[in-house]
């Protein structure tokens, strides 16, 4: 069905004289086809491939556009014109080609299109988040091992009172991995080499920072994107978004069968929504803000309990690692394990008692609801990870010797445990779930798949891993093993024991709050932690890169100092010194961007009161549009009556004999026009929106013309 | 250069590649696809421009788009057409007859438009259009009340009450129509998506 002007058939069937149209028609093309011929080839391709036509006139045109093209061109050197079209269209072809190669070798590509088919987009959107984490951390392994591993590798430092394997390690990364690389104390802080010189020390300090500071810019750059493209342009309208989120992608017949039945819940409960919320007394409102302050604090002291809990529970772990500091024996060593036991237990049980107390709670709009199960649980995995931090920095470092290979070691098991306890809970979460839902008790249902859940789960472990990097360079490596089994397990989890899910929505909104999770408390944190461990606490004396040192920032002071004696380099030492070290600079720094800030939201208001102004001009060419075509039909009228009595009869097609309705009705306004045509349904086509006023006119002509004949 | 193949002439091939967006051998494995729906009434020889044209019922029987008619014994056969997907209504736009009976050029421009290679913004106004042209059951170019009624009936499975589908209805109309006509035009519908960001990208179909 062609969409480029009209079509025919519909304008044909009005009666009006086809030549008329068809000269618009292909005017219309012909204009089309000088345009086309004036690009590039490649830029001629791409805008016949989105063209709204049909691939019959696609081709129609192409041919046209190539002819017009070879007679403009003439008999000189066709034979060299076609040699290079060809050459040029056998690279565009290798080009199609390694791009579809490409696309062919991206990671997951077939796993992610089934998931999608049979889950929709919102928990394809899980997995997305997850590639996306991955890819962070297999560029923080690259960097830190090309840079900082490799390198002591090749002039490894003296190691002291070494330990067999024992197979715990695994789990518990203490033992024979407590002087490996894998930690921070695995590496020495000398150089590495005679000439030039690669200082250990620099490199361990720099490559994170490059990191850090790399992985800030992506996120920002991606929090910014997103919240541009899904939230400033939201509207309050729910019904038509109802509408618009009919999703296409899903092949499967029950997945399409349950959307069809949650889309009709949707729609009744936003229908219901609007009248209820006129109702509620005064009594009611005071009982849903005393049950709203009461499962606050019930879930503020569940998190402040859990955090002393594991507070306590990491000074007495201290005081027995303390006690056996020499003979590290296997219970001593497996008794570590339970601080990440606990923790790990604490995130799945608690989480489930949250969800638990939301469900006394009525909340107007189920979003809201949403967002505060999603509030309390970043409070919860917040408060432990802010409560971890405090225990690492405050009481660890005065205690245990090679203190930040025992924070790495920490580390370690956390995300161990983490992904074990991962494991259990799809296992029990799901499985379970569901041979109790289908077997047991048909009312509990198979279970949802909870994207919220899964993706708060996924930022926890990312956290650990980026406050890891500083105490464990090869971190990455075990969080992107973790990643990778992971995905393989929920997709497993998701096929064998899920349904999809039953709201659908705001995939895209909930897209852009998760990765500003990740952003705000997520790295912010974690860098806040690694930045207060190098400018503040003092490094542990025998082990490290940066042994000896009063703070680990000093490594950059030495070595500007060394620098500044070289007396070749002035440049960096200069920016050094007056640029990073004064705070002035820092002050006008914040001075300049609070400004832009101020510039740039006043802009943003002023473009919100233009869409307004323009909003209302829409509508008043639309009443500008009704009024034109009404006199214009008057005139004709006026025109015909006068001009009636001299013309022969004619003919009325016997195909048309409906009236259309063009404009719409506005009886407020145009009463005093006479013999106005009255308001009709649309039953018969209409012209198209996408032609000329011309076309239009003509349309109206016809129709005075009809109703003067009508009325003879 | 590439296989031997003796279905197309090298100039179709070109003219497929150049005005969709798929690859030379995609348009074949296609073309085996639609072949394979009927293989008695498909040609293996298409360099003549036969004139094919498949029904909608083996159209319609492609698991990609899942429109089996829903056999189950307390509907009758009059309202299964009504209780299939929108899939079905795509079908319609594409073919030439509006019945859903597609030649292979309107099987590969279905496929072309709804592939995950279209780009997937507002600048795609094919599939901007595409997607108003399916919620537009009387071909008029308007979305009006019907037509909603209609989508909304395809979309709940006819369990809606008469109530609450004027309600919806109005709603929509009232949250949708920018220039205050009743009815829903394509600048309206347009503007509608431009906040809706959900909405290109749940709309293709994975072949």
């Amino acid at each position: 069905m062609s969409l480029f002007p009209g079509g025919g058939v519909a304008l044909g069937k009005l009666g009006l004289t086809e030549e008329d149209i068809m000269d618009e028609i292909e005017s219309g093309k012909r204009d089309l086809v000088k345009e086309l011929v004036a690009m590039s080839s490649r830029e001629q391709i791409q805008a016949i491939r989105v063209l709204p036509m049909c691939l019959e006139d696609k081709k129609h045109i192409r041919s046209q556009v190539h002819d017009s093209k070879l007679s403009k061109h003439g008999l000189q050197l066709t034979c060299f014109t076609d040699c290079s079209e060809q050459v040029s269209r056998s690279f565009r072809r290798c080009g199609a080609n390694v791009v579809s190669a490409r696309q062919a070798m991206k990671l997951w590509q077939g796993t992610m299109k089934e998931v999608g088919g049979k889950f929709g987009t919102s928990v394809l959107s899980y997995f997305i988040f997850l590639k996306w984490l991955l890819m962070f951390n297999v560029f923080s392994f690259l960097i830190n091992f090309g840079f900082v591993t490799v390198p002591q590798l090749i002039q490894p430092p003296n190691k002291t009172a070494a330990v067999g394997f024992r197979g715990l390690e695994l789990l518990t990364g203490a033992g024979y991995f407590n002087q490996t690389v894998l930690y921070y104390g695995g590496y020495s802080n000398g150089t590495i080499g005679n000439e030039p010189v690669y200082d250990m020390q620099l490199a361990y300090f720099f490559t994170i920072a490059a990191y850090l500071v790399l992985c800030a810019v992506s996120l920002i750059y991606s929090v910014a994107r997103s919240f541009q493209k899904n939230f400033v342009l939201s509207t309050t309208g729910s019904a038509w978004r109802l509408l618009c989120s009919w999703d296409f992608s899903i092949t499967s017949e029950k997945a399409i069968r349950q959307r069809k039945n949650n889309l009709r819940v949707q729609l009744k409960e936003s229908l219901s929504e609007r009248s209820q919320r006129a109702h509620i007394s005064t009594s009611a409102k005071l009982k849903q803000f005393g049950i709203h302050l009461g499962t606050w604090l019930i879930s503020t002291a569940l998190a402040l309990a859990s955090c002393a809990a594991i507070y306590y529970l990491g000074l007495y772990n201290l005081e027995v690692i303390k006690d056996s500091q020499d003979s590290i024996s296997l219970l001593t060593e497996a008794s570590t394990l339970l601080l990440p036991f606990v923790v790990s237990l604490i995130n799945l049980i608690i989480p489930l008692l949250y969800s638990l107390i939301n469900k006394t709670e009525k909340y107007s709009n189920p979003r809201t609801q949403i967002y505060v199960i999603i509030l309390r649980n970043v409070f919860l995995k917040m408060g432990i990870l802010g409560i971890l931090c405090y225990y690492w920095m405050y009481n660890v470092p005065t205690t245990i010797s090679c203190w930040e290979s025992f924070i790495g070691q920490d580390l370690y098991r956390l995300v161990i445990i983490d992904f074990i306890f991962s494991m259990l809970e799809s296992f029990f979460g799901e499985f379970l779930h569901n041979v109790i839902g289908t077997r047991c008790l048909p009312s509990l249902g198979v279970p949802e798949f909870d994207i919220a859940r899964n993706v708060l789960d996924l930022i926890y472990a990312q956290t650990l891993a980026w406050i890891g990097i500083y105490f464990s360079p090869l971190l990455p490596l075990i969080q992107m093993i973790k990643l990778f089994l992971m995905f393989y397990l929920k997709k497993v989890s998701l096929n064998q024991n899920c349904q999809p899910p039953r709201r659908s929505g705001r995939a895209a909104q909930m897209q852009t709050i998760f990765i500003a999770l990740l952003f705000f408390p997520s790295f912010v944190g974690a860098l806040s932690m690694v930045a207060y461990t190098v400018w503040s606490l003092k490094p542990s004396e025998h082990c490290g890169p940066f042994q000896g040192l009063n703070i680990t920032f000093e490594a950059v002071a030495l070595w500007m100092d060394r620098q500044g004696s070289v007396s070749e380099s002035m440049w960096p030492v200069w920016i050094y010194n007056n640029v990073i070290k004064s705070e002035l600079f820092f002050y006008l720094i914040s001075l300049i961007i609070l400004v832009l800030i101020f510039f740039f939201w006043q802009i943003t208001q002023g473009r919100k009161l233009l869409i307004t102004l323009l909003r209302e001009q829409i509508v008043n060419e639309g009443k500008d549009k009704a009024f034109l075509l009404d006199k214009l039909q008057k005139l004709q009228k006026e025109k015909q009556t006068t001009a009636s009595s001299q013309r022969p009869y004619r003919q009325i097609p016997q195909s048309f004999d409906r009236r259309q309705e063009i404009e719409p009705d506005y009886d407020q306004d145009f009463e005093d026009l006479p013999g106005r045509p009255l308001p009709e349904e649309d039953t018969g086509p209409v012209g198209p929106p996408f032609t000329s006023a011309l076309i239009q006119a003509m349309m109206a002509r016809r129709q005075a013309e009809e109703e003067e004949e009508e009325g003879y | 250069m590439g296989n031997k193949q003796t279905i197309f002439t090298p100039q179709q091939l070109d003219a497929y590649q150049d005005c969709t967006f798929f690859t030379r051998k995609e348009i074949l494995r296609l073309f085996h696809r639609y072949r394979d729906l009927a293989p008695h009434l498909v040609p293996l020889d298409y360099t003549s421009r036969p004139e094919v044209k498949l029904p909608y019922e083996l159209i319609g029987s492609m698991p990609e788009l899942k429109v089996h008619p829903q056999t189950s014994p307390s509907q009758d056969p009059g309202t299964t057409r009504l209780n299939t997907a929108l899939m079905q209504r795509i079908a319609e736009v594409f073919s030439e007859d509006g019945e859903g009976n597609m030649t292979l050029d309107d099987f590969l421009d279905m496929f072309s438009v709804l592939s995950e290679m279209a780009p997937r913004d507002l600048k795609d106004i094919r599939s901007v259009i595409l997607r108003f042209k399916i919620y537009d059951f009387n071909n008029d170019d308007y979305i009006c009340k019907s037509d909603l009624e209609k989508t909304l009936n395809k979309l709940t499975r006819n369990e809606l009450t008469e109530d609450e589908l004027r309600m919806v209805c109005e709603k929509v109309i009232d949250e949708a129509d920018l220039d205050n006509d009743g009815r829903l035009s394509l600048e309206d519908f347009q503007h509608m998506i431009v906040r809706a960001p959900d909405f290109l990208s749940t709309f293709h179909i994975r072949i």
